[in-house]
């Protein structure tokens, strides 16, 4: 009795965070500076910065020119539906799906990995506002329920949060896609330039450089962190810290404190409710090394291990209360699966420019904001999409299917190519009750622990969408005078976008929505839900922001009603 | 496969070529000859000793040594090796073979020889004709998937274009830029040469 006793004080913090992504360790650095004591617990193993293993090898340092070997593709054969993220250098920030499976009723593409920072060092830190455009465009359009909060109550968590993470970025004072706290702009090269001109002359439309969280000038509050080197080679983890993630920004401030406990290889798979108490007290965790179970517990728990693996968490919580999932009074729970669809648009060759090139490798491309839906323009589908593309001249791969070979091949080869350019469209994803994750208990994974299921699929909204994504990618190229414009369309399966969303919406009526305002589950006051899985709506901007913006704010609400002793 | 025979096959027909009876003291010669192939610089792990040569020889003239380093100075025939062993699928890895062996018995057809036994003019005459060929069908309908000696140009520019002396003495290379300029004078983009990563 006494020994339990005194292992469940050894155990008991007032906050736990689950989960070390974008939300993690935003959760984590608010309640560590604002004096709480914070377990952070970590499904995967732990990463420090800046010992990311692959960053700094030079191209001759990796295998067979970065290439997956086929051995590598039957372990990540999930995670290489992106054709990008299972190479040597970046194969590690990703799950063997072979120990981590899950199910699909209809394709869902689930890109992750599990270790300390999770898709905060492989994120693609584009970083944009929304704007009541977004926040009222379920109400307006009758979809799903209304946003319970609109732009001008989290403007100044947007600041917030800009401020700390750095945004280089152009004000643009374009509605639409409010401008932010920005950091100095990276540069357009030759190519957008001739192409921003032209948008704005025939089309009246904006292009502007992309807005990424990277550090474009001295970051003074977190005096650790260096500034983007401009190498290009983020995903594999930036010892320079020069782009935002939780291994070289917020962790190392919740570690600051002295207030932040940081448990890796911790696999939270249920939540402890108490009935007498009407609250959550703790968590169930499964070390992921000795598979030995043990309990947390805290006064308050924040849920942000990334939109489906919170939602897991929550779906596999059965209690008296809740036997359909805690905090799952609405039926909504692990409902409306949202991303972005994308994966279509153009590119083209521009003429000219033949005396001019670059230096430098600039991690991040131009935007093209929403226009389609805005003001007077009107579609036959509802909401819009932005465009993410760039420009640039072609390298050694141009020369394969020239004549040249030999002395004369090198020479070509060592010629900048055409200056080439193109665009991918970026769609919102309108929430569908049937767009769905269920719990499968038939198969397990490396921990005996049962799978997700998805049943999920893009709609007619989505498909009449693509048909302007690809047309108008071609006519803005055409108009700007590129030449042999190839068009594409390859849809994909919903989470390709890694914008996974929506599984836990919140909303004003408990009845139809899983949290409220403040991220709070409606049905219980102690637990909260920050990532993805909060979304009501996905807009057609990239959501890392937001949720950053949404889990400051929601610590901020969550500290406050601790205070007055209401959770 | 059908080495050997080929290979007297071919010798018996460049004889005729000659005009000349062949005493089994040249014929020997040439056999003897045909075993000290050029050594390989490394130890291939998918290939044949026969494939290996070809792949080397290729490579090589693909991009030869120059006032830079070639395809073999720089370990292409061994990327190469390690690629279609490592990387491919075994039904990539057999139309790769398969692609080596039409190329080669091309070779016998044009000019009687194996590709491996011909003389260094041969081999780049057949090679740029084959490759030549491809290209301008390739051109001429850019959706019909490249031919053999493309992928294997493609293969060998790749292992040279990351390899150190193709990175940075053919194409140019700077590890950390520390700057981005978007619109300069080529002039003044380094030293103007194509960068080699992006």
């Amino acid at each position: 009795m006494n020994l339990n006793t005194e292992s469940e004080k050894k155990n008991t913090y007032d906050a736990i965070v689950i989960g070390t992504g974008i939300t993690g360790g935003w959760a984590a650095k608010e309640f560590s500076e604002k004096g709480l004591k914070t377990l952070v617990l970590e499904r995967g193993r732990d990463v420090k910065h800046p010992d990311y293993p692959t960053a700094t090898l030079d191209p001759w340092q990796l295998p067979n020119g970065d290439k997956p070997t086929q051995e590598d593709l039957k372990k990540q054969s999930v995670q290489n539906r992106t054709g990008y993220t299972v190479r040597p250098s970046s194969k590690h920030w990703f799950v063997n799906d072979l120990e981590h499976p899950y199910t699909e009723t209809k394709r869902v593409d689930w890109m992750r990995g599990y270790h300390v920072g999770g898709r905060s060092i492989t994120w693609g830190r584009q970083s944009y506002r929304w704007s009541d455009l977004d926040f009222e465009a379920n109400s307006k359009d009758g979809i799903a329920v209304d946003w319970p909060v609109r732009y001008k109550e989290i403007e100044p968590w947007y600041d917030y949060v800009e401020k700390y993470i750095g945004v280089s970025g152009q004000a643009e004072n374009y509605p639409p896609l409010p401008d932010g706290k920005f950091l100095p702009p990276m540069d357009l090269n030759c190519a957008e330039l001739e192409l921003k001109k032209s948008i704005k002359q025939k089309f009246d439309r904006l292009l502007t450089i992309g807005r990424t969280a990277h550090a474009t000038a001295p970051m003074p509050h977190t005096p650790w962190r260096g500034q983007c080197q401009f190498r290009n080679l983020c995903i594999r983890g930036c010892p320079y810290g020069g782009y935002f993630s939780s291994n070289a920004c917020t962790l190392p401030a919740a570690e600051k404190t002295n207030n932040m406990t940081l448990r890796p290889n911790s696999v939270v798979y249920e939540l402890i409710y108490d009935d007498q108490k009407g609250k959550a007290t703790g968590v169930k965790v499964l070390d992921a090394e000795t598979g030995e179970q043990m309990e947390f517990y805290a006064k308050v728990i924040f849920l942000c291990a990334s939109a489906f693996g919170s939602t897991f968490i929550l779906l596999n919580s059965i209690s008296k209360r809740f036997p359909n999932g805690f905090g799952n009074d609405s039926g909504e729970l692990g409902c409306n699966i949202m991303d972005h669809h994308l994966g279509v648009g153009a590119r083209g060759e521009l003429a000219g420019f033949e005396d001019q090139y670059y230096s430098g490798r600039r991690a991040n491309g131009f935007y093209i904001p929403r226009y389609r839906n805005v003001g007077k323009d009107k579609r036959d589908y509802l909401r819009g999409f932005g465009y993410q593309g760039g420009g640039g001249r072609q390298g050694w791969a141009g020369s394969v299917a020239e004549l040249a070979i030999g002395a004369d091949l090198k020479k070509f080869a060592s010629e900048p190519g055409k200056w080439t350019v193109g665009m991918t469209g970026f769609g919102e994803f309108l929430p569908v009750h049937n767009n769905r994750m269920t719990i499968n208990h038939d198969k397990k994974d490396k921990h005996g622990l049962p799978v997700i299921n998805f049943d999920a699929e893009f709609k007619e909204n989505e498909k009449k969408m693509r048909k302007d994504m690809m047309a108008d990618a071609a006519e803005m190229l055409e108009a700007a005078g590129a030449k042999n414009i190839k068009t594409y369309d390859n849809i994909g399966g919903p989470g390709l976008g890694i914008h996974e969303m929506g599984t836990a919406r919140m909303g004003n009526d408990p009845k139809t929505s899983v949290l409220n305002k403040h991220n709070q589950v409606h049905a219980c006051k102690n637990v909260f839900v920050t990532d993805g899985a909060f979304m009501t709506s996905s807009s057609c901007v990239n959501p890392s922001l937001t949720y950053m913006a949404f889990t400051a704010r929601a610590v901020d609400y969550a500290v406050s009603e601790l205070k007055k002793q209401n959770l | 496969m059908n080495t050997l025979i080929d290979r007297r096959e071919a010798l018996r027909k460049t004889a005729m070529l000659m005009g000349a009876a062949v005493s089994a003291s040249t014929v020997a010669a040439f056999l003897q000859s045909c075993k000290t192939k050029p050594d390989l610089n490394y130890k291939p792990l998918f290939f044949n000793e026969d494939q290996a040569l070809l792949v080397s020889q290729a490579s090589e003239i693909i991009l030869p040594k120059t006032d830079t380093p070639g395809a073999n100075d720089v370990g292409v025939p061994h990327f190469i090796d390690s690629m279609v062993k490592d990387c491919y699928t075994e039904a990539d890895q057999k139309k790769f073979l398969d692609g080596l062996n039409e190329f080669d018995q091309g070779s016998i057809k044009v000019f009687g020889n194996r590709f491996i036994e011909g003389s260094p003019e041969e081999q780049l005459d057949y090679l740029k004709k084959v490759h030549d060929e491809a290209v301008n069908t390739h051109k001429s309908d850019p959706t019909v998937p490249r031919p053999f000696i493309l992928k294997l140009k493609e293969l060998t520019m790749l292992g040279y274009f990351v390899s150190e002396p193709g990175a940075t003495q053919v194409l140019q290379y700077v590890a950390v830029p520390g700057a981005y300029k978007g619109c300069i004078p080529l002039k003044e983009a380094g030293n103007g040469k194509t960068w080699a990563t992006s």
